[in-house]
């Protein structure tokens, strides 16, 4: 396997951690809203957050390069305190956050909904107040849908395609991904180069299910 | 000795609860047989569930009043609480458990060391909850909520997860921490026959009603 | 320790986690922008090609952006830093002229290339170019008749000949002419159109070109151009280094013609 391979490879599973670590706090704050505060438009908010999971990741890619694009207010912002998104390894990141965090929140949500509230009621009678209670009862309890979560988040985002390549291009060196990498190398003709890719993608993919599934193991036991 | 006045109206699917009793006491105890709202009834008092209409007051702090708009959330109330099945939590050991309301550790070393003491904890402290018999989980859960300092404990069925045998083992730690922490009680249970060695006065529940109320019947 | 201590421990080591991650990251943000320029896939190859050239010539990098031209057109639309912009047609580069982010007479008429029909290497000797056209096929691999560009241009082919009538209802539409190649290859249809320029590596075997010089309503041309943004200049050396003695000479190996 050549090194242009391993670096790709290198590349995607460094982006995947970057992502996956920046999802997390947003998608557990999510979670919790969802398993534990009924607020007004909660179902709208529900909705929002899962749509990324039904939405073509290419017309999440077509969003995001709206968005972070030069016509957009936000690409404006960013571009007038020189900060570039588009084509570079953040459009990366910022595409497999999007595409992971529906699959994270959902996870982190389930988890928070199978602790037993008995346990928080009993940790406010001690003199815990609703942020101790949190970092102490409720995300601990939760730790193993949460991790569940960060694995499940960080395979959707070492496997994510439509959105990467829509903003974040295909550029090696800087912004090609593993999915981004096959479908080049095929669409160039290099058949041998992007076998090398599937198998990488084939033995990390088995890793996380693998991790994952322990994990499910481990909660039953 | 605490001053409680308990005049709760708590709607549940299957009944109101609604009992009033204003009494001087140091231990209360309510029995009636299980969903007479004994549980319902510590909940609301320890802020746990919040009743439709009523005043709770404990030595004449305001915990509770539907007229004055008052509802102290459960962290303020200084209540302790040991549930039925003790809701140790499970993810610390019992020293984590012990430890989980104190927040500022410093003057109440001695106050854990008596705790300790008295209700025989010193070989289960490293523990894992998981572990513990029902007794040991009992002692354990009374040593948490003890360790706040509470102004009352509330105790749900403290002898229902400890088989007969050991039972007689329990009361001596009740009686010791009613003797040397004064610590006043309200001891729940559906067995009457428990509260005759511990209870100055004792409620009677039935659906929600209180059907009886006075010193216990030695 | 049991899993779940480990597992509390992690929580507790989160925020640790995600402060690596921002470190790591700024790290990879050292990145320098320099020069991107977004190539038609079919063009990847020769320029990947060039740009080692003119690395060694000029001491520039030049980064290689590919996938399908209407892609690439809406990325450059949307404001992505492209420096040069190589199309498979005239139709996307026309997209990208109207939202005003051409570069004014930057516009060059890059390549040439020509159609080809392609069949598998096993096929009988039978299915000949004249077999084709005459809907003695089942299944005839295009490029997407309105936007793909090889599919644009193969059915107005066909139109011309008199031909699509018959076998429009035989053409299975494929998103690129990449895609359409290894369908041939792998003899999933009977018959393709793709360039000239992708038939010549293949294995599929070439039953007939379509002559440009006979079909100038055709006119495949594949135009470049210069895009706004910072890096103009170097976008506008680097299109002058394509139009030069050994750029052409790569293009022309591989297939291209000059306009």
């Amino acid at each position: 396997m050549s090194t242009e391979t391993w670096a790709i490879a290198r590349f995607t599973v460094l982006m995947a951690l970057v992502a996956t670590a920046l999802t997390l706090p947003p998608a557990i704050a999510a979670g919790w809203l969802l398993a534990r505060r009924s607020f007004p438009g909660k179902a709208l908010v529900e909705t929002i957050v899962s749509l990324p999971l039904v939405l073509p990741p290419v017309a999440t890619g077509l969003l995001l390069l709206w968005l972070f694009g030069r016509r957009s207010p936000v690409g404006q912002a960013l571009d007038a305190i020189g900060i570039e998104v588009v084509f570079t390894w953040k459009a990366v990141v910022i595409a497999m956050m999007v595409v992971s965090f529906p699959l994270v929140a959902r996870s982190v949500r389930s988890g928070i909904e199978q602790v037993d509230r008995r346990y928080e009621d009993l940790a406010a009678t001690l003199g815990a107040g609703p942020f101790r209670i949190l970092r102490t009862m409720t995300l601990p309890l939760a730790s193993r849908g949460i991790v569940a979560g960060a694995i499940l988040g960080f395979s959707r985002a070492l496997g994510e395609f439509g959105a990467t390549i829509m903003v974040a291009g295909a550029i090696p060196g800087r912004t090609q991904t593993l999915a981004v990498g096959i479908y080049t190398y095929v669409e160039t003709g290099r058949e041998e180069a992007a076998w090398g890719l599937v198998l990488l993608s084939a033995l990390l993919a088995f890793g996380a299910i693998y991790a994952s599934n322990r994990l499910v193991e481990a909660r039953h036991a | 000795m605490i001053a409680l006045t308990i005049d709760v109206t708590l709607r549940q699917q299957s009944f109101e609860l609604q009992v009033r009793d204003t009494s001087s006491v140091e231990v209360l105890g309510l029995f009636g047989p299980s969903g007479s709202g004994k549980t319902s009834l510590l909940e609301v008092m320890a802020g746990i569930r919040t009743p439709d209409a009523g005043e709770v007051v404990v030595d004449g702090r305001v915990l509770f009043s539907s007229s004055a708009g008052i509802n102290l959330p459960a962290r303020d109330r200084h209540i302790g609480y040991v549930p039925q099945d003790s809701l140790l939590f499970p993810h610390l050991d019992v020293s984590g458990n012990i430890d989980y309301g104190v927040r500022h550790g410093r003057a109440e070393g001695a106050h854990r060391s008596t705790l300790i003491d008295i209700l025989d904890l010193p070989d289960l402290l490293k523990r894992r909850v998981q572990k513990l018999s029902g007794g040991e989980r009992q002692r354990v859960a009374i040593a948490r909520a003890l360790m706040t300092q509470p102004a009352v404990l509330l105790l749900d069925e403290p002898l229902a997860g400890v088989d007969r045998a050991r039972r007689d083992r329990i009361v001596p730690y009740l009686l010791r921490i009613r003797r040397e922490l004064h610590v006043p009680l309200i001891y729940v249970t559906h067995d009457e026959s428990e509260l005759n060695a511990v209870a100055d006065r004792v409620l009677q529940l039935e659906t929600g009603r209180v059907v009886k109320a006075g010193p216990p019947e030695r | 320790m049991t899993k779940l201590d480990a597992i509390v421990t992690l929580m507790r080591r989160l925020p640790i986690g995600v402060a690596l991650a921002v470190v790591v990251s700024a790290a990879v943000a050292a990145q320098s922008p320099g020069l991107v320029v977004s190539v038609a896939a079919s063009i990847h190859d020769a320029l990947v090609e060039i740009a080692g050239l003119y690395r060694a010539a000029s001491g520039v990098t030049v980064a290689v952006n590919t996938g399908s031209s209407n892609t690439l057109a809406r990325q450059i639309v949307e404001g992505a830093p492209v420096g040069l912009f190589l199309s498979a047609d005239e139709l996307q580069m026309d997209v990208v002229e109207k939202a005003g982010r051409l570069v004014p007479g930057t516009r060059t008429r890059l390549l040439a290339n020509e159609l080809v029909v392609v069949v598998p290497a096993d096929a009988p000797a039978s299915l000949t170019l004249a077999a084709v056209l005459d809907g003695r096929v089942a299944r005839l691999a295009m490029g997407e008749t309105a936007s793909v560009p090889a599919g644009v241009y193969g059915r107005r082919w066909l139109e011309h000949e008199g031909a699509w009538a018959r076998l429009q209802p035989k053409v299975i539409p494929f998103p690129t002419v990449r895609a359409v190649l290894s369908a041939v290859e792998a003899g999933r249809v009977d018959a393709g159109i793709v360039y000239r320029t992708d038939a010549r590596e293949s294995r599929a075997r070439v039953v007939g070109t379509v002559p440009a010089k006979d079909h100038a309503y055709l006119n495949i041309v594949q135009p470049a151009a210069v895009i706004a943004g910072p890096a103009e200049a170097e976008a506008r050396r680097f299109l002058q280094f394509l139009q030069g003695p050994a750029a052409r000479a790569v293009f022309m190996r591989r297939g291209f013609g000059a306009p």
